[in-house]
């Protein structure tokens, strides 16, 4: 009961701690010799303690199921197991926020504390920057959205958390992608910051280059487990469906991918000084809108939250008041950029960077248009529509083979410029061995088109570039070379696996048996098991090869009863060529079971590559700091 | 020159984009559930609050022209607020007002009701809270008016407020 | 050499509006071929004639409506005004339930038979897809 009081509290303080570090930020900003400025540190610590303090009381209110608090109410009940009494902390709207605050707070006390040897004027703008968005944050946590609301007399127990997001990889899934998303809130500040005192420049780069990578990596790790997670939870054995909620993860990763290869020219060349800004703008903005179009519920797809078109209006304002003061910063300091006559040069590191961050530009903006185009259309003609996969395959894919080939070479040149490419010999043989491999593929396998042909041999040839680097062992450029590696792996495998995928859907009683190619699948037998907070149905399947190699897969219905849900737990078999992945489904009160079973090739190797791509970010954080 | 025109042109696009964002949120039907499907109220047996006596809302919901199932409960706080509302249209002769209590306990709902009145013509049980599942509820407090036929015409889903208070008797004074 | 820079800047102009306006334009293009429709079943009623399109039906599953037998789920979904006959072979999402909101996507075959090929869900039990409500609040 306590606890919520000093949650309560705890938030009311952190907005004062905000408001008078706001103001008196403003107020000195002229000041060199301040007392405030001296002790800033101590006070962004103060705030941060507050949050966390907010935050652990709403952990132990969970922990301790203790009704009396609305949030805990709506979605705990005490049979849960402990470890989903802690993540439910912020498997819900009001906590997720709190967990979101948290972060903001730590990211503006970390920021000023390793900032050291940037201007002070230009480090106090960027904490008043992120003052701004957090005192946003913390009004909507405590006039729409508060997780200390008090409900007397208490009820004896709650409502439960849905048992779908009753998940290991779901509870850590929100904090990885917070630390991703709210992380580009630095780079955000930052870069208005040093815009307005005139300061972007080669030496702005080198010292926000490391949060780029630190939101990058995290993002990406986020990704990939909502990714794995929908793979084996939603049951459809898909891990990418183009639904809208997925979209908009994917949107400021992208703009975050250019930022993170921007940076680096911005670096080494001292060009494209308005550009990375934009970027880190458009970075920012994009993980608010996302926010945005999925709190609200103004989208629709299949992972949305409980709406409250009042929410939506907050953040929507918050959202176009961040974008408007962006563009008003830009457009009134756009003259401050240094300006530069620098040549560009075909051959050269630069160039190919910058190509490939327009074909970023152009995924994204594929991507934005594909998901809120139905908003537009449904507000203006009242009609309902909905922007399936084939609308971004067909715009992506033709894109992603240029794209691939650029990627190959480009870090191959060097910057400034080339005169001719160095062992051209190689890079040619390679060429041709990629397109060998992918004319086999299209000679052996009828289903595959001509596009997705040449997409293979471009990736192969990005998989053999990269193989040959890290040959070469040049050790300084170890991360690009990993992430780079992972890239074409991710895509190879991609492509191989919706190549070589194969599936049977069906409904079947036991003892009923179906064929898949040479193989039988029979289900034998059905079995009834209780477990603490949900009952168990596993079907028992045997899966026999014509050699009669065995293979037993066991997939659950698991029925819930609070809320009353049930779910279906994949039974997945992993091995490094292929994913088997059996589904099962209950109709009605019937004996039919609805059954699904698919052949996934390289399934695994997704999940690789995509760890690959985000450990050459993890590289590259460590190394920063080790110098 | 070239510049300044661009310079409008960005602005607009996301003051456009702002305001189909806006309207976008406001299209009421994308949100409210109101005729969410079940159209007929269904034919619930549940037990009376007071005598625990089994109890179907066909034998209760006769002889008025309006009926206003309110699901409530003890421990919920905006149920305070909206009682006053409650024994306001209860004064009104064309409607009966039916409870159905939600997940409480029966010492505190008693409390509860001595503290700030009984607007209730009978008040229902539903302990595990299936019932309002089954009726289509999305939690507490939440009402509904049915007319005459039993037919849902509107769904209040959160506390009756001054506002709401005043649609409601639109509905039933209209029709009258 | 002043010349030929300014050359080269025009020729960089031309060809980067030259794509942009491509890009514009299939950008367009594909939007319009591959948009899905969402129609309730008084919709559907009310089309002149079946569409060969892909288009997506919203609405409840009727009650004792779904049969099932080993290779297909027969199902009616209704928007209590009209119905429509709708065939499925594939996985069915938990949600899927007699009396429960439903977003089928596929094709139509006549004006009172629907072969889907994907069937939709929603994580959350007590939501409703805003199209389903939207058509079912229509009426």
């Amino acid at each position: 009961m306590i606890l919520n009081y000093i949650g309560n509290f705890a938030l009311f303080f952190c907005l004062i701690l905000s408001s008078i570090i706001f103001f008196t930020s403003i107020l000195v900003l002229n000041n060199k010799n301040s007392f405030f400025k001296r002790n800033l540190n101590e006070l962004l610590f103060f705030k941060f303690f507050f949050t966390l303090l907010s935050f652990f009381s709403l952990v132990i209110l969970f922990i301790n199921s203790e009704f009396s608090n609305e949030t805990v109410l709506n979605n705990s009940h005490i049979s849960k197991p402990l470890f989903y009494k802690i993540s439910g902390t912020w498997g819900n709207h009001e906590g997720s926020l709190l967990l979101w605050l948290l972060i903001l707070t730590f990211c503006a006390f970390f920021y000023f504390l390793k900032s050291k040897n940037r201007p002070s004027d230009e480090r106090l703008l960027t904490i008043i920057f992120q003052e701004l968005i957090i005192m946003g944050f913390l009004f909507f946590l405590l006039k729409a959205s508060n997780p200390f609301n008090i409900i007397f007399p208490v009820p004896d127990e709650g409502m439960g958390l849905n048992p779908i997001l009753q998940d290991p990889l779901l509870a850590i899934h929100p904090p990885i992608l917070y630390l991703g998303y709210v992380s580009t809130s630095i780079v955000f500040s930052s870069s208005l910051a040093a815009l307005m005192k005139g300061n972007i420049n080669n030496l702005w780069a080198k010292d926000i280059k490391s949060w780029v990578y630190i939101s990058w990596t995290f993002l990406t790790l986020g990704i990939l487990l909502g990714s794995i997670w929908a793979y084996y939870e939603l049951g459809w054995g898909g891990f990418w469906f183009w639904d809208p909620v997925e979209n908009i993860s994917l949107m400021p990763w992208l703009s975050l991918t250019a930022l993170v290869h921007c940076i680096l020219v911005l670096e080494k060349r001292s060009i494209l000084h308005s550009w990375t800004v934009i970027l880190s703008i458009i970075t920012f903005t994009l993980g608010i809108c996302g926010t945005f179009l999925v709190r609200s519920g103004i989208l629709n797809s299949i992972h949305t939250f409980a709406n409250d078109p009042e929410r939506g209006l907050y953040i929507l304002f918050f959202l176009f008041f961040l974008i408007f003061l962006s563009i008003l910063i830009f457009f009134i300091y756009e003259d401050k950029f240094e300006t530069n006559n620098k040549n560009l040069n075909f051959y050269s590191k630069d160039f190919s960077i910058i190509l490939n961050n327009w074909f970023v530009m152009y995924f994204l903006s594929v991507i934005l248009i594909g998901t809120i185009y139905p908003i537009f259309l449904e507000v203006l003609s009242n009609e309902k529509i909905s922007v399936g996969p084939p609308f971004f395959n067909k715009l992506i894919i033709p894109f992603l083979i240029p794209f691939l080939i650029f990627m190959s070479i480009g870090p191959n040149l060097k910057w400034i410029k080339n005169n001719k490419l160095s062992n051209k010999l190689n890079l040619i043989f390679l060429f041709i061995l990629s397109i060998v491999i992918a004319i086999f593929v299209f000679k052996f396998y009828s289903n595959v088109t001509l596009n997705i042909t040449i997409l293979l041999a471009v990736s192969f040839y990005l998989f053999f570039i990269t193989i040959k680097d890290f040959a070469k062992r040049n050790y300084k450029n170890y991360s690009q070379m990993i992430s780079h590696f992972g890239f074409s792996l991710l895509v190879l495998s991609i492509l191989l696996n919706s190549i070589f995928s194969n599936e049977v859907t069906s409904n079947m009683r036991v003892g009923d048996e179906i064929k898949f190619f040479d193989k039988s699948i029979k289900l034998q037998r059905l079995e009834n098991t209780k477990e603490a907070n949900f009952l168990k149905l596993i079907a028992h399947f045997k899966i026999e090869d014509k050699d009669k190699i065995e293979l037993l897969l066991k997939p659950e219905i698991r029925i819930y009863d609070k809320p009353e849900t049930i779910t279906s737990e994949a039974a997945i078999k992993t091995d490094i060529f292929r994913d088997r992945f059996l589904v099962v489904n209950l109709v009605k009160e019937n004996d039919y079971l609805n059954v699904r079973y698919q052949e996934k090739p390289f399934m695994i190797w997704i999940w690789i590559s995509a760890i690959l791509i985000s450990l050459g970010g993890i590289i590259n954080i460590l190394k920063k700091n080790e110098k | 020159m070239k510049n300044k025109y661009l310079k409008i042109f960005i602005i607009i696009f996301f003051v456009f984009s702002f305001f189909i964002f806006y309207y976008g949120l406001k299209q009421k039907h994308l949100y409210t559930t109101e005729n969410s499907g079940i159209q007929k109220f269904p034919n619930l047996i549940l037990h009376d609050f007071f005598t625990n006596k089994k109890t179907s809302f066909e034998d209760i919901l006769i002889d008025s022209n309006y009926y206003l199932v309110n699901i409530w409960s003890s421990w919920c706080l905006p149920c305070r607020d909206e009682h006053i509302y409650l024994k306001e249209i209860k004064k009104s002769s064309s409607v009966k007002i039916i409870g159905i209590n939600y997940k409480d306990k029966k010492n505190n709902a008693v409390k509860f009701l001595d503290e700030f009145g009984n607007p209730y013509a009978y008040i229902l049980n539903d302990k595990d809270g299936t019932a309002s599942i089954e009726i289509g509820a999305y939690g507490v407090p939440e009402s509904f008016i049915l007319n005459k036929q039993k037919e849902i015409v509107k769904k209040i889903i959160g506390p009756i407020d001054q506002k709401k208070f005043k649609k409601v008797l639109k509905i039933i004074k209209n029709e009258n | 050499m002043y010349n030929k820079k300014v050359k080269l800047r025009a020729l960089f102009l031309f060809l980067s509006i030259l794509s942009a306006i491509l890009i514009i334009f299939l950008v367009l293009k594909s939007l319009e071929e591959n948009v899905v429709y969402f129609l309730s079943p008084t919709d559907i009623k009310n089309l002149n004639e079946a569409t060969a399109e892909k288009i997506r039906v919203g609405g409840m599953v009727k009650d004792q409506s779904i049969k099932i037998n080993s290779d297909k789920i027969n199902f009616i979904i209704t928007d209590f005004k009209n119905e429509i006959n709708v065939v499925y072979s594939g996985i069915i999402p938990n949600l899927f339930q007699e009396n429960k909101g439903v977003v089928a996507e596929g094709v139509l075959k006549d004006k009172s038979f629907f072969e889907a090929e994907k069937i939709l869900a929603k994580h959350d039990e007590n939501y409703m897809p805003p199209e389903v409500k939207a058509s079912l609040g229509e009426n």
